[in-house]
């Protein structure tokens, strides 16, 4: 295995678990009936999703190559 | 055969999304494939996306809800005031004779108040949780509307029925109650509205249970 592909697997794990911490707290604001639930939603759920999906969009990116001299 | 709720549904996504990302956190190397690369795909960028976007409408349908609103301490005399026994009082009579849909009071007449409304009064809404939960609260007879009462929001149902048509100095002064030239609420036809300093003086209904 490369070093290219430890890289994408480790970010893919990272990024995996944001969004199953997003998707949780996208559950638990749902179950929870308070005007609060609605920034816990936004403001924690909403972003560990959107970095999960960065992160696994950014590994998706293959890496520059150096320059040979 | 009982089809199950949206609500249902989505949590069903949800757990679905999440255990499919679990599938490739526990053994990433399904990704080397080609039908890999595309389950990942779908796990990690396009169930997301719908699941989140699914649970926003959830949230905003939610907060339309009588009860949503009256969960807030502050908005407990707003509520009461829905039960006030006396007819003048605009809000108790249409809540109370199901001239507005009892479940979603709140959002009928004030739909560009806080959290309804456009990104403004969204944002509006955001500072009202904020002071509710970390601020100084003003007390409930001190809340204002922050622009004058639309006529909007009585005439999308009034206009054109026939009890306010038949009425003379309704259709008199129809261009200017349309145009928000007259209030319906302070110009001192119809100012018996919340009046929640007065709780202390009026009886309140009870609905049969």
């Amino acid at each position: 295995m490369s070093m290219n592909e430890v890289g994408i697997e480790r970010a893919l794990r990272t990024s995996g678990i944001l969004l199953i911490l997003g998707l949780g707290v996208e559950v638990v604001s749902l179950l929870w009936e308070k005007p609060l639930a609605f920034l816990l939603f936004v403001g924690v759920g909403g972003l560990l999703t959107l970095l999960g999906i960065l992160l696994y969009l950014y590994s998706l990116v293959p890496p520059s190559r150096g320059t040979e001299t | 055969m009982n089809l199950p709720s949206p609500e249902t549904l989505l949590f069903a996504l949800l757990g679905i999304s999440a255990l499919l990302v679990a599938i490739i956190v526990i053994r990433p190397s399904l990704t080397a494939s080609r039908e890999g690369k595309v389950f990942a795909f779908v796990a990690f960028f396009i169930l997301p996306i719908l699941c989140g976007s699914l649970a926003a409408s959830g949230h905003i349908e939610r907060s339309k809800q009588t009860k949503f609103c009256l969960s807030c301490h502050i908005m407990e005399p707003y509520g009461k005031s829905l039960y006030v026994d006396d007819p003048s009082y605009i809000p108790a009579a249409h809540f109370q004779n199901h001239r507005i849909p009892v479940d979603e009071a709140c959002y009928t007449c004030h739909t560009d108040y806080a959290l309804y409304g456009g990104v403004r009064a969204k944002f509006r809404g955001l500072r009202h949780i904020y002071i509710q939960y970390l601020g100084t609260a003003p007390s409930p007879e001190k809340i204002k509307l922050y622009s004058p009462y639309n006529n909007r929001e009585c005439l999308h149902c009034h206009l054109g029925a026939r009890s306010f048509e038949s009425n003379a100095i309704h259709t008199a002064m129809i261009d200017s109650l349309k145009s928000n030239e007259t209030s319906c609420m302070t110009s001192g036809c119809h100012d018996v509205v919340h009046n929640v300093g007065e709780q202390a003086k009026v009886k309140f209904w009870s609905p049969t249970p």
